[in-house]
């Protein structure tokens, strides 16, 4: 009976642990959201550098996408690993 | 005024796709999908095969499989150019012309960056982009990280599996797995994607950052390493001296960083796609799993990019000393 409650007790807290480091998620669609922003809106002043801002828009995203893959790692981490 | 009619076509491509689609479903009947097992250490598929001094034992891993095949992928383009080359042909035709677009746009971009160090840094940012490239593509190929070997000592109780035997590799068998849902446990892929085995990733992180020092010290001489000790006003000016030098050793940090980092994105990035079409595919086993791998089709080419990108940014940084930065 014991060890059913700590087990349901580690899933638990394994579940929970995993939903809340996937918060951090958030940060990175801001993030990129925010770069498309800006790419759009120079593409709209000036259209003829279209190629080089979609570049540099692509490893913005890339950038900004990285911390929340960060917190996804984390919360993969803890459900598979842990 | 004449109006033009279009007449409905009815073209063959699109059979094909529903024959394919429609064999998939028949295929989802006859082997179920099973809830998907996901393991983040790749799985070895033999025993020790030889043991080295210093490094230990060596084991064959299904991620090591996986990069065989994107090298010899990567050395079948090589040879192929090659013979092109060698034969004086004016105008590449085929893979040959792809690889000479690639290799040209990833060439530009280097000198459009780098200026007079591209034929140094070209190179290193080439060979990650087409490695990384190759590496994330493998994913397409039908049958990674689907069929496999079914491992008994993986799972607590595999009589509740059953399984029909494909074929055999000595005393091995080759099954395609069905019953319980634990039964996915057991299953070793014999190929999976080498992206998503972290020893992949953050082994190409050190070479991509020590490479950056050796390029930085070719670049400066030893005036490079001032970047980590900087001890020049660091008598002149006892206050900023100091704080400069406090800044020299947290660039020394960064660098370490950066391996975190370059390894943790691509690693994070392939590995969530795989779980995403194991989601998927197991959801929904027909048609479905094709848009999910259109996208991963991208998140590939840009993962590969980003990283090379870096790569070259951090050399060409690099190779423009401190001083003459801070001249600008």
């Amino acid at each position: 009976m014991e060890g059913n409650i700590v087990e349901a007790a580690t899933i638990f807290g394994k579940l929970v642990g995993a939903g809340l480091a996937a918060v951090g998620v958030l940060g990175g669609g801001i993030g990129v959201g925010l770069s498309a922003l800006g790419a759009v809106q120079a593409m709209g002043r000036n259209p003829d550098v279209a190629g080089t801002i979609q570049t540099n828009m692509i490893l913005g995203f890339a950038f900004a996408e990285a911390t929340s893959i960060y917190a996804l790692v984390v919360a993969l981490l803890i459900l598979f690993v842990f | 005024m004449s109006e033009t009619t279009t007449r409905w076509r009815w073209g063959t491509n699109r059979w094909i796709v529903l024959f394919f689609i429609i064999l998939s479903a028949i295929f989802a009947g006859i082997f179920p999908p099973l809830r998907p097992h996901v393991q983040l250490p790749a799985e070895y598929l033999t025993g020790t095969l030889f043991t080295l001094p210093f490094i230990g034992e060596f084991r064959l891993s299904n991620t090591i499989v996986a990069l065989l095949i994107a090298d010899a992928i990567l050395i079948g383009m090589a040879i192929l150019v090659g013979r092109a080359v060698r034969k004086g042909e004016q105008t590449f035709t085929g893979v040959t012309a792809a690889v000479e677009a690639i290799v040209e746009g990833l060439y530009n971009l280097t000198e459009s960056t780098a200026g007079k160090w591209a034929k140094t840094i070209f190179p290193w940012m080439a060979t990650i982009v087409l490695l990384v490239l190759v590496v994330n593509w493998t994913e397409m190929i039908p049958g990674v990280d689907s069929i496999g070997l079914f491992d008994k000592h993986h799972i607590e109780h595999p009589e509740a599996c059953t399984f029909d035997t494909l074929a055999r590799l000595g005393s091995t068998e080759v099954v395609a797995v069905g019953g319980e849902s634990e039964c996915a446990a057991g299953v070793v892929p014999f190929v999976r994607v080498a992206s998503t085995d972290l020893n992949f990733t953050i082994g190409l992180a050190i070479v991509s950052v020590v490479a950056t020092q050796f390029v930085g010290l070719r670049a400066l001489g030893p005036s490079y390493l001032t970047k980590f000790f900087n001890t020049r006003t660091l008598f002149k000016k006892p206050m900023f001296g100091a704080i400069d030098f406090l800044v020299g050793i947290l660039e020394a940090i960064l660098e370490a960083v950066k391996v975190l980092s370059f390894s943790f994105r691509l690693f994070g990035n392939i590995f969530a796609g795989s779980i995403l079409l194991f989601v998927v595919g197991s959801l929904v086993p027909v048609f479905a799993q094709s848009a999910v791998l259109l996208l991963e089709f991208f998140v590939g080419i840009i993962q590969a990019i980003v990283f090379g990108m870096l790569t070259l940014i951090f050399m060409s940084l690099a190779t423009i000393g401190h001083a003459e930065a801070e001249a600008h």
